[in-house]
């Protein structure tokens, strides 16, 4: 006999105003007291969904029941007065406020003079921490804290707000994993106190582990319920990506060769004058893929576009092939050999209103082939080269003239790849080359990044996936505030070991 | 590159969807306040455009509009508020009065209209690269600098001795010669047409522009590209700085009778700002805006024989006008709003 829902939702069609549909008619219920994993790829409509449950979006058409009665949700409000909150995936927290006062805001009752009881509220908080078993500070700017603790913040504000059904927006993404073991504690005392828990993921591992039913959406649509003890990551990884996923990468072994880049004792500063990067120092040989893996935030981004030539250095050497190249402007770089592949691929690797033609020649546009007399642009050269760049690395393009904001992540991250191998470079960077890219996509560009690799060119990768890092590295840093805590080879530590690492705890060995 | 049909058709229905509204709300206003709306449009198209002298007079007031416009055009394609045209127009033709006096020919007025307007644009792109000011703020404070200091100029420095109302006036040899006897259209009009073209050419066939747009859409983008969004800046500014020095030069050289600047600059007043108007119903692209121009100076054209013809007083002209315009800009202002604020 099967559990009535505590909550189902039926036939839910969302078509953004844009004319993006990105629900197809979503069915899905969720039993009393589970934790229901919501499992799909980047764009698959996860986050949609739970905005629609959440009260943030409403749905073009579909129903929604809460204990079997249908609800209409105009706003958030109504929704948690439904008892149903949402801890997005970009937090929603006042910067210089305290944790408390982030908790509060927005409650301060609804009369003009009626105010917050704050020792109350502090009470019931505390309550609410001894009963999960932690303490997080709440008299601190939360800018202050590290993500984990902002997370049991945003968490503790929607519980604050007596939720039965919490839902939890890509929880994970931002985390270490020591961090991810401390939330799935947060999670199943929840689950032990009654609570419903919505879990949104892409990554299988984590949804086996926590979840008690999985349900996978594709493109907008529900692919299937299943029991998580019933099913297999490879069964689950079939019904996200449509078909057998192999995310075997081939890599034979490969003697590294002479260094190509050589980063001496490098301070970069960041966007708030902090010092971001502190005195690296490590080199790139050819043939080798070097990986840096650690947390976002830890000034992968500032090492980056020091490198590249985007940001300032303050203090140390960059040597490309021998040569000195310090704060060389980007233009330089590349006619010395460095292609990058940017972590930011909408705001910095592509220019999405401009064609894929256009995009095509982005940063060789000045190369002989593509000047004619007088600096005229050669379209026709550079249309040959889109067409064959798209050709050779499979970009699905509704055409060469087609705009690239029109094509999906993950043929805008080819275009970016086939586009930097075009330079014919010597030395790439690769920064998130695969974030938010479809499954597919991603196997190619990891498989890409390796044939360089044996063609005996140098690449420095850097990513927040754990997994693409250890698959890819033949040496890897792991960088924690600004300095490695370690250089390993990937298969001399284990998950765990470098799971302290981006923690910030020194690996002895 | 061939032309993107697909990239054209849907602004120039919007602008197309916008003008046939503009007129509507127009004629809704002239039917309350009691004028016959048909008539008085009549009188506007059949005066703008239903004779070879309508036409004429057309073609020349659209004439200045298409260089201030392109002016304003160029700088919101790199991603600047480049409002600066009304005060280089000034210069422009203060410069080529002068030059077309001392040589006598139409060359030598042209470069005049040029480096002065390169002269004058260069101070909000010096100030804009080397110091950060806004363009927007410099530009403005710099038009009502230019109007004082030309003013004065043309008071003080340049009056005609034989005729208190204006300025001393272009030789006969550096007078851009009349196309239709009787009408104020010259070959001033060729210049704008030109100038149009080649600012398409430059923008959508030559590296430069292609760094200049792409600085325009996004400057991180530029910069990881290796192109210098500061060169894209000082080229944009300099470009538009020639166009609408020119304006004023042509303004002047080209237009009959008086071929000088009369007392309070009121026969190259407002071009500047016309052109922002041009620029935004021709979607800032060079070739829009020479249609745009072309629908803007019929509106001039018209008001006369709106006037005389439907008995409209000029304020009523000018209100109807106004909302035409502003209506047909709608599409425009909201391209550009949606960049702002996608920054
Ligand atoms: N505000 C929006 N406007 C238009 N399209 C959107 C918007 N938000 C999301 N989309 C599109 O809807 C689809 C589903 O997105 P989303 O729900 O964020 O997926 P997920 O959370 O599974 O990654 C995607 O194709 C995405 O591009
Ligand atoms: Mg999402």
């Amino acid at each position: 006999m099967e559990e009535a829902p505590l909550i189902k939702m039926e036939g839910i069609v969302k078509i953004y105003p844009d004319g993006t549909k990105a629900l197809k008619g979503v069915d899905l219920s969720v039993r009393k007291g589970e934790i229901h994993g919501l499992l799909g790829e980047n764009g698959a409509g996860k986050t949609t969904l739970m905005k629609i449950l959440s009260g943030m979006l409403r749905p073009t058409e579909g129903k929604i029941f809460v204990n079997g009665k249908e609800v209409r949700f105009k706003s958030p409000a109504d929704a948690l007065a439904n008892g149903i909150g949402m801890v997005h995936q970009h937090f929603t927290l006042v910067d210089v406020f305290d944790g408390l006062h982030n908790i509060i805001l927005g409650m301060e009752g609804h009369g003009l003079f009626s105010k917050i009881d704050v020792e109350k509220a502090m009470e019931k908080l505390q309550k609410l921490m001894d009963d999960l078993n932690f303490q997080v500070p709440l008299d601190v700017p939360v800018e202050t804290l590290p993500v984990g603790v902002q997370q049991r913040i945003e968490i503790l504000k929607t519980l604050y707000r007596d939720v039965d059904v919490l839902i939890l927006d890509e929880p994970t993404a931002v985390l270490t994993p020591i961090e991810v073991k401390e939330l799935f504690d947060v999670l199943k005392k929840l689950k032990a106190q009654d609570k419903t828990i919505i879990f949104i993921s892409h990554k299988l591992k984590e949804v086996m582990e926590i979840t008690d039913r999985v349900t996978v959406l594709r493109k907008g649509e529900v692919i299937g319920t299943v029991n998580t003890n019933e099913t297999s990551p490879k069964e689950l990884a079939k019904m996200m990506v449509g078909r057998e996923v192999v995310l075997r990468i081939e890599k034979p072994p490969k003697e590294a060769e002479n260094p190509v880049l050589q980063v001496q004792d490098l301070w970069v500063k960041g966007d708030r004058d902090q010092d971001a990067v502190k005195g690296l120092t490590f080199e790139v040989k050819a043939g080798e893929i070097f990986g840096i893996a650690g947390v976002e935030g830890n000034g992968q981004t500032e090492l980056i576009e020091a490198i590249s030539g985007l940001r300032k250095i303050e203090k140390g050497k960059v040597i490309l092939n021998g040569k000195d190249i310090t704060g060389r402007p980007p233009k330089e770089l590349y006619d010395l050999g460095v292609a990058h592949i940017p972590e930011d691929r909408i705001h910095m690797g592509l220019v999405s209103e401009m064609s894929v033609a256009e995009n095509s020649i982005l940063g060789l546009h000045w190369r002989e082939t593509f000047r004619g007399p007088i600096g005229m642009l050669r379209w026709n050269k550079a249309k040959e080269h889109a067409t064959k760049i798209v050709k050779n690395f499979e970009v699905l393009v509704p055409s060469i003239e087609a705009p690239v904001k029109s094509l999906s992540g993950g043929n805008q991250q080819k275009l970016i790849v086939a586009r930097e191998t075009s330079k014919q470079p010597e030395f790439i960077i690769a920064s998130q080359p695969t974030r938010g890219v479809d499954v597919a996509s991603t196997e190619y560009i990891r498989n890409y990044l390796i044939n360089l690799r044996n063609e005996n060119k140098a690449v420095l990768l850097v990513s927040a996936d754990l997994d693409e890092i250890l698959q890819l590295s033949d040496r890897m840093a792991i960088i924690y505030e600004g300095k490695f805590v370690g250089i390993v080879k990937p298969e001399e530590v284990t998950e765990e070991e470098i799971g302290l690492m981006m923690g910030g705890i020194k690996h002895e060995s | 590159m061939r032309v993107d049909i697909r990239g054209f058709i849907k602004p120039l229905i919007e602008s197309l969807i916008a003008i046939v509204i503009g007129i509507l709300l127009g004629a809704i206003i002239l039917a309350f306040s009691g004028y016959n709306p048909i008539k008085a449009y009549i009188a506007l198209f059949d005066g703008a455009l239903g004779s070879k002298y309508g036409w004429a007079m057309t073609l020349s007031a659209t004439t200045p509009m298409i260089l201030t416009a392109l002016t304003f055009g160029l700088g919101a394609r790199t991603g600047l508020f480049n409002i600066g045209a009304e005060g280089t127009v000034y210069f422009g033709a203060i410069a080529a009065l002068i030059l077309t006096n001392i040589w006598g020919n139409i060359l030598m007025g042209l470069l005049g209209g040029i480096i002065a307007g390169i002269a004058w644009m260069g101070i909000p792109a010096f100030l804009k690269v080397f110091r950060g000011v806004n363009e927007v703020v410099s530009t403005i404070m710099l038009n009502w600098m230019a109007y004082f200091l030309a003013l004065y100029i043309v008071l003080q420095k340049i009056p005609n001795p034989d005729d208190p109302n204006k300025t001393i006036a272009v030789p006969l040899s550096a007078r851009f010669p009349i196309i239709i006897r009787g009408t104020e259209l010259s070959w001033a009009f060729a210049i704008s047409v030109i100038a149009a073209v080649l600012a398409y050419y430059v923008l959508w066939h030559t590296t430069l522009g292609y760094e200049l747009r792409v600085s325009g859409y996004n400057e991180r983008a530029a910069r990881y590209a290796g192109i210098n969004p500061k060169k894209a800046i000082i080229w944009s500014f300099l470009i538009g700085g020639i166009t609408s020095g020119l304006a004023g030069a042509v303004e002047v050289m080209g237009r009959p009778p008086s071929y000088a600047i009369s007392q309070g600059m009121a026969n190259i007043y407002g071009y500047g700002f016309d052109g922002i108007g041009v620029s935004l119903v021709g979607r800032n692209h060079p070739l829009g805006i020479i249609f745009s121009g072309i629908f803007f100076g019929m509106l001039k054209a018209g008001a006369t024989a709106m006037q005389i013809e439907a008995g409209v007083p000029l304020e009523m002209v000018r209100m109807v006008q106004g909302i035409i315009v502003v209506t047909v800009a709608i599409p425009g202002i909201l391209d550009l709003l949606k960049r702002v604020v996608r920054k």
